[in-house]
């Protein structure tokens, strides 16, 4: 009930490069999010976001990740390169863990904070030891405790 | 969810000519919640935000969520100022918002004002009709029963009934000229520049809330003086508000009592309690804010969205929530198990039974070995644990047994 109203917000006027891909329920929304300047890593790329909030949401962060789309669904998704990014779509970034959420964040904003973060990229790389990662976890993205040793994003 | 309805919100002046009040209207707005501020309070780092919500922010976090410095909720203090400009804004909205729209109309046709009045009075009676909605679907939120959104939108539907008639004396009133700009307050119908209708409206939305203030805040004052003289710790501080419990150093039977002596449910374990006691405590302090505070009974009704939604009786609607339930930091794992307790036993059960066909079916081929007997015996045990995976199709279980 808290969630219901501030959710429902946004249907028109989002952010440019920003498009709402489905939003038909509280608990889960897809967004696709574009990176608007020439870096030639995401040039003429579409991502899809999936957000996923619980019902302490704005209190507590949604979980946020790149999904991949099959080419069979008419919009091939993939996973961006970026050094925080696992191949898996799980994102390390500090604003969507508990310690930087803030519940003025909304879906808006994290996704221009994806969008800068894929911007400011230069490194066609995954996040070390990315191998392991996606196949040893099994956690919930909020119980992963990333370590946020990179400020340069 | 329905989203065929529609809601209030700052970028419905953004096709108007009026755009400029988009900025205007986010601003007087909660981050936290994006509604109108809803007895809005100042933090010590002057931010500003609904009482509940920020009440809420910092019982989680103990941080300002517009710029993260640390505060506590007894530092909070009413933005009197903020809740007028709400409600005076909130007053004038449908109808500023429906001029402007009715401007747009006319500037895209680009017709002349006196052109067919009959059509375009059904037309403003059409979107008045909308708007009429709006705050009967809006109100369905946090502050359904609440005696404030129920003034405010008897306030509501009073306003468009007077509006038509406004239109029509500008449509009817053939001194002005088309298009010279002038309208009329939809209260006192005094003919003025569209830009002094606005700060206008406040004008009456003061005189209005003149007569209520007077008799509330001598009031309030007269008991705080009353209590502050008696056993109040702390002056300025409301005396009906909760204090803080420091839930550590409490035992389970001691904070249960707490909660029975304040009237709200008393069942659960103590993360239940604690988390109860919190919301209640959030919900009433944030209460004492108001204006006009909420009685009791509607405040319980609304812990009781809250034990619904988010406490002990909170549903788990999906397979997903069960999954993100049983991951949780305060997962309660004895709980668990005893509720799937029977739903355990019954796949342990069908497990035993399937590996015990499988053993009779492997005994053939093993009969001519020396020892079948002992890995007869020995398999149902691991056998238990390989079916449990595919037959309860949910990974957690595992997780949970081992």
């Amino acid at each position: 009930m808290f969630a219901t109203k501030r959710l429902s917000k946004m249907q028109e006027h989002v952010p440019p490069g920003i498009t709402i891909v489905k939003c038909d329920n509280l608990e889960e929304w897809q967004m696709d999010i574009k990176i608007l300047d020439q870096n030639p890593l995401y040039l003429d790329q579409t991502y899809r976001l999936k957000f996923t909030f619980s019902n302490k949401y704005p209190i507590e962060p949604p979980e946020v990740q790149f999904i991949q789309c099959p080419a069979s669904t008419g919009t091939p998704r993939t996973i961006p390169m970026h050094p925080h990014i696992y191949s898996n779509g799980i994102i390390c970034l500090d604003l969507l863990g508990s310690a930087g959420w803030s519940p003025v964040q909304t879906v808006e904003s994290v996704c221009m904070s994806l969008q800068s973060m894929l911007t400011a990229n230069n490194r066609n790389e995954r996040p070390p030891g990315d191998q392991e990662f996606i196949a040893t976890n099994r956690r919930r993205i909020r119980d992963i405790n990333f370590i946020y040793e990179d400020d340069n994003v | 969810m329905d989203q065929s309805f529609e809601l209030p919100d700052s970028t419905d002046w953004l096709e108007t000519p009026l755009s400029l009040l988009a900025p205007f209207e986010s601003s007087l707005r909660c981050q936290v919640c994006k509604d109108f501020f809803d007895n809005p309070v100042i933090t010590s780092c002057s931010h500003t935000f609904c009482s509940l919500c920020i009440r809420r922010c910092l019982s989680a976090e103990g941080k300002c969520p517009a710029c993260r410095s640390s505060d506590q909720e007894l530092k909070l203090r009413r933005n009197w100022a903020v809740q007028e400009l709400v409600d005076a804004f909130k007053l004038a909205r449908p109808s500023v918002l429906d001029l402007a729209r009715r401007k747009n109309v006319r500037l895209a046709r680009g017709e002349e004002e006196t052109e067919e009045p009959a059509q375009k009075k059904r037309k403003v009676q059409q979107v008045e009709e909308e708007e009429l909605q709006v705050p009967e679907t809006s109100s369905q939120g946090r502050r359904t029963r609440s005696q404030r959104s129920i003034n405010s939108s008897v306030v509501e539907r009073t306003v468009p009934q007077i509006m038509p008639e406004v239109i029509e004396d500008s449509q009817d009133d053939e001194e002005y000229m088309p298009g010279d700009g002038l309208v009329a307050c939809p209260i006192c119908f005094r003919k003025m520049k569209e830009e002094a209708v606005f700060p206008h409206l406040n004008v009456h939305q003061q005189e209005e809330e003149l007569p209520r203030k007077t008799p509330t805040k001598p009031a309030s004052f007269g008991s705080l003086k009353g209590t502050s003289q008696r056993d109040l710790p702390l002056p300025g501080k409301q005396p009906e508000r909760l204090p803080a419990i420091n839930y550590s150093i409490l035992k389970d039977n001691s904070l249960r009592k707490k909660l029975r002596d304040l009237g709200i449910p008393d069942w659960g374990q103590k993360q239940l309690l604690q988390r109860r006691h919190t919301e209640w405590m959030n919900l009433w302090n944030a209460n004492c804010d108001s204006k006009s505070p909420k009685s009791k009974r509607i405040l319980l009704q609304e812990l009781d969205v809250w034990e619904r939604t988010q406490g002990g009786h909170a549903a788990a609607p999906s397979a997903f929530t069960t999954s993100n339930n049983v991951m949780r930091k305060d997962f309660d794992a004895n709980e668990w198990s005893n509720n799937h307790d029977d739903d355990f036993k019954r796949l342990i059960a069908n497990a035993r039974k399937k590996s015990e066909v499988q053993v009779r079916s492997t005994i053939p081929g093993a009969s001519s070995s020396s020892s079948p007997h002992q890995e007869g015996t020995g398999l149902p045990v691991n056998g238990a644990r390989v079916e449990l995976n595919p037959d309860t199709d949910d990974h957690h279980v595992v997780d949970l047994s081992g």
